[in-house]
């Protein structure tokens, strides 16, 4: 399973059920509706989880978790 | 009741807006003339649509300067709410900022309730002041229940404002809030009347932000160091994703936090002062009914506890045995230290009732004596410590909702023969909404259907996450559902599967 489909099968846990996965991957998640605002917490709480990343150490900012595309980023500066 | 009121500095920390005390001057009297104009006058009920930003103080003022009383509503409130509490409040203004949706304004313009855009007062003639309201005039109604059918607006007297920001200047002073940042929605108590309007009409500057916006959250530490602020409250489940997310703040400016309107758990407690890097945060504990918070941990040197609040604030807090305001709060037995009981506060600040309901009235307050609720002990040093809640109530992050509210919309849906809906745990919110229902028909187009008719008629943050189509909802020989058990014995079944039955 690649990092976009682990990600997209996490999304699709914590969505909105009546708003469909298919946002354009720069789109803020949250202004498309498809998650809550404080959901951004869950999709912190997974990459921590799932990728050891730590946010503590790392730093974050609004940018990194609010679309596919910036949360893949994430994921592969981790693996790099 | 003398208490000099006279606002401070307003600035918005994301846009960069920012009113001087003579600025908001002339943005009240252009509002004080335009609304004069439209027909307002002392009495008149005014709804406002929206919030979090430099116009809503404004116009509030301005209301209040012509007798009005505002009622400010959650934005995010679907059409169907908001035309239920028009019509309980006799609103006959709806003030809003920007054009609202065409459906909106056709069906307010049917209950007779005519629309202002509060941007075009910023345009007019600023005529001298008005004189001002009575103090026993009422300044504001805020809907805590019943947006899908009986709606409960708590309505708050000129004195009874009054009297909860004179009392919380006496037990917190005003130089810790010198710079208060604001995250919370202004159409709620602790927001409103409490982390915003004590402080700013204290002369202190107040910085308003958009309400749990999570990209702000993420960068709350930086925020707080550019802005300089000094206090801010705010309710746990925004402080989860603070401390996840943001850096801490470096320039110590920071003096003093509160947490309240839901649990504070001690280990969170703990989080929150070690991020900000100050032993100040309070626990603050509020009801709408008397002008939200009315108690906290001013008590000195303490280790965060789960349950701690702490001492009066202007309020004397009572633990008694009486549970209801059959016996007169002042003949009740007060509970000895570590006994459990229910908790009582008496305050100047109390509403003035439930917004025509003294049924509802009557059930909660005695002799001015208000029954919170809330069940409670005091410890040996007189310290409060509440141990639960006896309302229906779901308490989503600080967001109440009413479980009524919900079945009310639910069980008019053609198919449904039962409902019920109750609380369910959320590592997240701490409770979020989950329903059971019994149809007539279960199969996934009548539960679309079902979801969807809901769905239109109730706001998001009321909206059920959890669904549970039932054979039978268990009932008391008097017809009553224990929500309590019925979460219990859903919390083994599997909900249904919502976003498969909804086809996305």
């Amino acid at each position: 399973m690649t990092h976009r489909e682990k990600l997209l099968a996490f999304l699709d846990t914590i969505r909105r059920p009546d708003r469909a996965l298919d946002v354009d991957e720069r789109e803020g998640l949250v202004r498309s509706g498809l998650i809550d605002s404080l959901a951004l917490l869950e999709i912190i709480t997974w990459l921590e989880s799932e990728y050891g990343i730590d946010f503590a150490e790392r730093g974050l900012t609004a940018a990194d978790v609010t679309s596919i595309a910036g949360i893949l980023e994430i994921i592969e500066s981790r693996q790099s | 009741m003398f208490i000099e009121l006279s606002p401070g500095p307003l600035s918005e920390p994301l846009s960069g807006r920012r009113w001087s005390p003579a600025e908001i001057r002339t943005h009240v009297q252009q509002r004080v003339s335009r609304y004069r104009r439209l027909g307002l006058s002392p009495g008149d009920r005014v709804l406002v649509l929206f919030g979090n930003r430099l116009e809503f103080f404004a116009d509030l003022l301005a209301l209040w300067r012509l007798g009005c009383c505002a009622v400010p509503l959650d934005s995010r409130l679907t059409d169907y709410e908001i035309c239920v509490l028009a019509r309980a409040a006799g609103a006959r203004v709806a003030l809003t900022s920007g054009e609202p949706p065409a459906a909106l304004c056709s069906a307010l313009g049917a209950l007779g309730v005519a629309l202002a855009d509060t941007a075009a007062s910023d345009a007019g003639d600023a005529e001298p002041a008005a004189p001002g309201p009575a103090l026993d005039q009422d300044a504001l109604i805020l809907f805590t229940s019943g947006t899908t059918g009986q709606p409960k607006g708590v309505v708050h007297t000129h004195r009874s404002l009054r009297a909860r920001w004179m009392s919380l200047r006496q037990s917190l002073g005003v130089a810790d809030f010198s710079r208060t940042l604001c995250l919370l929605p202004t159409h709620f108590g602790h927001g409103l009347i409490c982390n915003s309007l004590f402080p700013w009409l204290s002369g202190q500057e107040l910085l308003i932000a958009p309400p749990f916006q999570a990209g702000l959250l993420l960068e709350l530490g930086r925020i707080l160091d550019e802005h300089r602020v000094t206090f801010l409250s705010s309710v746990p489940s925004v402080w989860r994703l603070a401390l996840k997310g943001s850096r801490p703040p470096r320039s110590g400016h920071l003096k003093r936090l509160f947490c309240g309107s839901a649990p504070l758990p001690a280990h969170l407690w703990r989080g929150i002062q070690e991020w900000s890097g100050t032993r100040e945060v309070w626990n603050a504990y509020g009801i709408t009914e008397t002008g939200s918070w009315a108690a906290g941990t001013s008590v000195g040197a303490f280790e965060p506890e789960d349950g701690l609040i702490g001492e009066g604030w202007g309020s004397v807090v009572k633990v008694l045995r009486a549970r209801t305001t059959d016996t007169p709060a002042a003949e009740s037995e007060e509970c000895a230290p570590g006994e459990q009981g229910y908790v009582w506060l008496n305050t100047p600040a109390l509403m003035r009732g439930y917004l025509e309901r003294d049924d509802l009235t009557k059930e909660v307050v005695s002799e001015g004596w208000f029954l919170t609720g809330d069940i409670g002990v005091r410890d040996d040093r007189g310290w409060l410590y509440l141990k639960g809640r006896e309302r229906e109530e779901i308490n989503k992050g600080g967001m109440k909702i009413h479980p009524g509210d919900v079945d009310l919309v639910a069980e008019q849906f053609e198919e449904t023969v039962d409902v019920s809906t109750f609380a369910c745990d959320d590592a997240l919110y701490g409770q979020n909404v989950a329903i059971a229902v019994v149809l007539r028909s279960r199969d996934d187009e009548t539960i679309r259907r079902l979801y969807l008719w809901v769905r239109s008629r109730l706001a998001e943050h009321q909206m059920p996450v959890r669904w549970y189509v039932l054979d039978a909802i268990p009932r008391s020989s008097r017809g009553k559902v224990n929500r309590d058990q019925l979460a219990q014995s859903c919390s083994s079944l599997t909900p249904v599967n919502m976003r498969s039955v909804l086809g996305h």
